[in-house]
């Protein structure tokens, strides 16, 4: 495969699965912010700490503004992380490789893409569609995972999709875990009730796997538990990083070039870092610490993943 | 309103040859388009119309028109009622095109090597001389069956008596032939049935025509050479095409940045290392191909291509040096090419030409200015045309002033009325001006014409210009087998 068309592959899903984190924590927040409880407390402030890169006080300002919040995520051309500006680049990626993606799912970026563009969305946000927009953009990004899965082979583009994919969601679940531990400073003792934990369990479609799961008191335990080692909750760290290790395994096979083997090996002790580790560590660790190790060792592992087998200039 | 209404409505003129309609009726190979479009009503073909433009929306068939920093996607307008050529009239275009084909790769086999034809005074040496596209750095350099024109779009247009003649030959990198296949699939959906009656000739083995043949011009003898179809990138208007091809062929698709050449061989980069390449289908222009010998400045090409192309390491479809042949003033010449290579008559007649370095000529030129149409010879895509009997006086001024500048660089043609088809436009059936690109395929094993081509329609009313970059749009094309009465 084409060291370009690898690279595009992994980064249209990165952006892909960016955009529908994206799409979850901003519909948790939009919903949330109708509740008093949470009115005066925190809705709008994790989402727009992680995808813009506003300053605080830009933020105190939008925060309390429903509308501007969400156009400003969703729509503004400005914030270069804006749902619009993801796709848009998510789409120049799929066009790039349109040969080697199957034509189902170059039409559903294309749709998405188009879904994004139309004329009078932001007037829609406005108004009382909103929740109605976001849920129809959900939904396509829903149907992108399963066309995806259920048309593409198998394969080298399969495995660099999956790469990207799955990079990017462990990056996700460890970025929304930190910014709502943030507010309680990162202490486990500092227990907060579960409507508090709602939103980001929401946000990662993790909260009815919760109330299953979950029956003890100790709610910030159990959150952490979840979010990052449970192994059958599919946007735990945990199993972002198991999947995405298959897929490496693959590609390094496929791909024996130089520097493959210290790649595998690299991934392989940020893997047991999550692997081997239980909440007593963590705690002993900090969780702050824990949370941006991880997510400093992986995009580590990400750019040496680029220079073994993306280098092309 | 109901469809019979529309085709009673329908006008024409005895000047103008209209494809579907003569003076006494409706021609009877538009019979099955008129039994169905009359039961239709309007809203019917209007929805017709809305799902075709749905259609290549949704699957990304657009051009980027960029303007605030946001690009907006267009469609090229599509026509639903489809162009019919007869069986009949295909033959002989068929033999035409296979007949000119053949002595223009003669011609450049010809004009690269031994240049017999210039020394038997049958060209002048100063025409080929003066031609841009004449390619002095792949003299001498021999390519594979003799083959130069892999792919020709050769464009036809029908005069006032339905005489078919040859318009220009386009022998570089002709595009739109995604067009003609996607406009096909189109058709299916919107027209079913009558598709299925009408007995039309199929025309999608076109990408596996090319394929095999591609595959065939691999230098060394191996059973899977490595075919890539090099593509400018993402911008090019025409990257759906190039993606399209791709896909239907199975073809990697590459930019000049994915390839390098490494003691005279081409490779692409891959994540498992360098592979080489055999083939090359190449959508970018000549100077763009090799920094170091055409365009310093060019970022498409790759650096050392023409060297392993003249080593015989690699085949690079179409050849280098193309233009030379579809230059508008050496067009003139064709006639004389088939009479020397082949010595035959001409099938399908050129559009009379004149020389602007012909004192006598250029003078005959600007007296009838109003009634010709000038053409830069080096030009394609509509560019730099001016059509003497609708251009202001001031531009036939500048024009006249261009030509004695530079007169090697404009031919003059009679100005012919293109034949019509009927259009759906603003709720009526219209007619537009046509002309016709067939794609022919040279092969080692000859040359394969699918039936039909891309018809390109001039959509404003009374335009002569059909090319896309200037308001055309385009029309499936049908060849059908008449029952024998």
């Amino acid at each position: 495969m084409l060291s370009r068309i690898a690279d595009s592959l992994y980064w249209l899903n990165r952006y892909m699965e960016r955009a529908d984190g994206m799409l979850r924590l901003m519909k948790t927040s939009y919903i949330l912010s109708f509740d008093k409880v949470q009115a005066n407390s925190m809705t709008w402030e994790p989402a727009l700490k992680i995808f813009t890169s506003l300053s605080n006080e830009a933020i105190e300002d939008l925060k309390k503004d429903n509308t501007a919040a969400l156009q400003y995520l969703l729509l503004d051309a400005k914030n270069q992380n804006s749902f619009k500006v993801i796709i848009n680049r998510a789409r120049e990626n799929a066009r790039g490789v349109q040969d080697q993606i199957t034509k189902e799912v170059w039409e559903q970026v294309n749709q998405i893409y188009h879904l994004v563009n139309q004329p009078g969305l932001a007037k829609k946000l406005a108004g009382p569609e909103a929740i109605v927009v976001i849920d129809k953009f959900i939904n396509t990004s829903d149907q992108f995972c399963g066309i995806t899965d259920s048309t593409m082979p198998r394969g080298q583009s399969w495995n660099y999709m999956n790469m990207g994919k799955y990079t990017e969601r462990c990056l996700l679940t460890a970025e929304f875990t930190h910014y709502f531990f943030k507010e309680v400073a990162f202490d486990f003792k500092n227990e907060q009730d579960i409507i508090y934990w709602r939103g980001l369990l929401l946000a990662l479609s993790g909260y009815e796997l919760h109330l299953k799961n979950y029956s003890s008191q100790d709610h910030n335990y159990n959150v952490v538990q979840q979010l990052l080692f449970d192994n059958n909750f599919p946007r735990s760290v945990y199993y972002a990083l198991d999947r995405a290790n298959r897929y490496l395994t693959d590609i390094a096979a496929s791909n024996p070039v130089e520097g493959s083997k210290e790649l595998k090996r690299s991934f392989g002790r940020l893997q047991s870092s999550v692997k081997y580790a239980d909440l007593e560590i963590v705690e002993r660790e900090g969780l702050e610490k824990y949370l941006v190790t991880v997510r400093k060792d992986l995009n580590e592992f990400s750019r040496t993943l680029g220079r073994t087998y993306f280098s092309y200039s | 309103m109901t469809g019979d209404i529309l085709f009673n409505q329908y006008p024409t003129s005895p000047h103008i040859w209209d494809e579907m309609k003569a003076i006494e009726g409706i021609r009877q190979q538009y019979n099955s388009i008129y039994d169905t479009v009359s039961k239709l009503n309007l809203n019917d073909l209007e929805q017709k119309h809305k799902l075709a433009s749905e259609l290549f929306m949704s699957q990304g068939i657009t051009f980027t028109v960029y303007s605030d920093n946001e690009g907006i996607e267009r469609i090229f307008p599509f026509d639903i009622i489809p162009r019919i050529i007869t069986g009949t009239e295909w033959e002989h275009i068929e033999k035409g095109i296979k007949q000119r084909l053949t002595a223009l790769n003669l011609f450049l086999k010809d004009i690269y090597n031994d240049q017999q034809i210039i020394k038997d005074g049958i060209i002048p040496a100063e025409l080929i001389a003066s031609c841009p596209h004449f390619t002095r750095e792949v003299f001498g350099i021999q390519v594979p069956y003799d083959i130069y024109v892999h792919i020709a779009g050769i464009d036809l247009i029908r005069g006032e008596d339905g005489t078919f003649y040859i318009l220009e030959d386009n022998l570089r990198t002709p595009s739109g032939v995604s067009y003609m296949l996607e406009n096909r699939e189109v058709t299916k959906r919107i027209f079913p049935n009558l598709l299925s009656e009408s007995n039309v000739r199929m025309i999608n083995n076109y990408p596996l025509l090319l394929h095999d043949n591609l595959n065939a011009f691999a230098p060394k003898q191996i059973a899977n050479p490595t075919v890539v179809l090099l593509t400018p990138g993402m911008y090019n208007s025409a990257y759906f095409e190039h993606t399209f091809m791709a896909r239907q062929m199975g073809i990697q698709l590459v930019e000049g940045r994915d390839l390098l050449v490494d003691n005279h061989k081409v490779y692409m980069k891959t994540t498992a290392g360098l592979r080489q390449v055999d083939v090359i289908y190449r959508r970018i222009d000549d100077e763009f191909l090799d920094p170091l010998v055409f365009r310093p400045d060019s970022a498409l090409g790759v650096p050392g291509l023409i060297s392993a192309y003249r080593k015989g390491n690699v085949a690079i479809v179409n050849a280098l040096g193309n233009g030379v042949a579809d230059d508008k003033a050496v067009y003139a010449y064709v006639p004389a090419m088939i009479q020397y290579y082949l010595n035959e008559e001409i099938i399908l007649p050129n559009i009379p030409t004149y020389q602007m370095n012909n004192v006598e000529e250029r003078t005959h030129v600007f007296e009838n200015m109003h009634k010709m149409v000038v053409k830069e010879t080096n030009q394609s895509g509509g560019y730099g045309m001016v059509m003497g009997n609708s251009a202001s006086d001031e531009v036939i001024a500048k024009a006249k002033e261009n030509i004695l500048a530079n007169p090697r660089g404009f031919i003059a043609q009679p100005i012919i009325q293109l034949s019509t088809v009927p259009c759906l436009i603003d709720g009526k059936l219209q007619p537009r001006h046509v002309d016709l690109r067939p794609y022919a395929l040279c092969g080692p094993s000859g040359i394969q014409i699918v039936a039909g081509g891309l018809t390109r329609v001039a959509l404003r009313e009374g335009s002569l210009v059909v090319n896309s970059s200037q308001g055309g749009g385009s029309k499936d094309t049908w060849v059908i087998d008449m029952p024998t009465t």
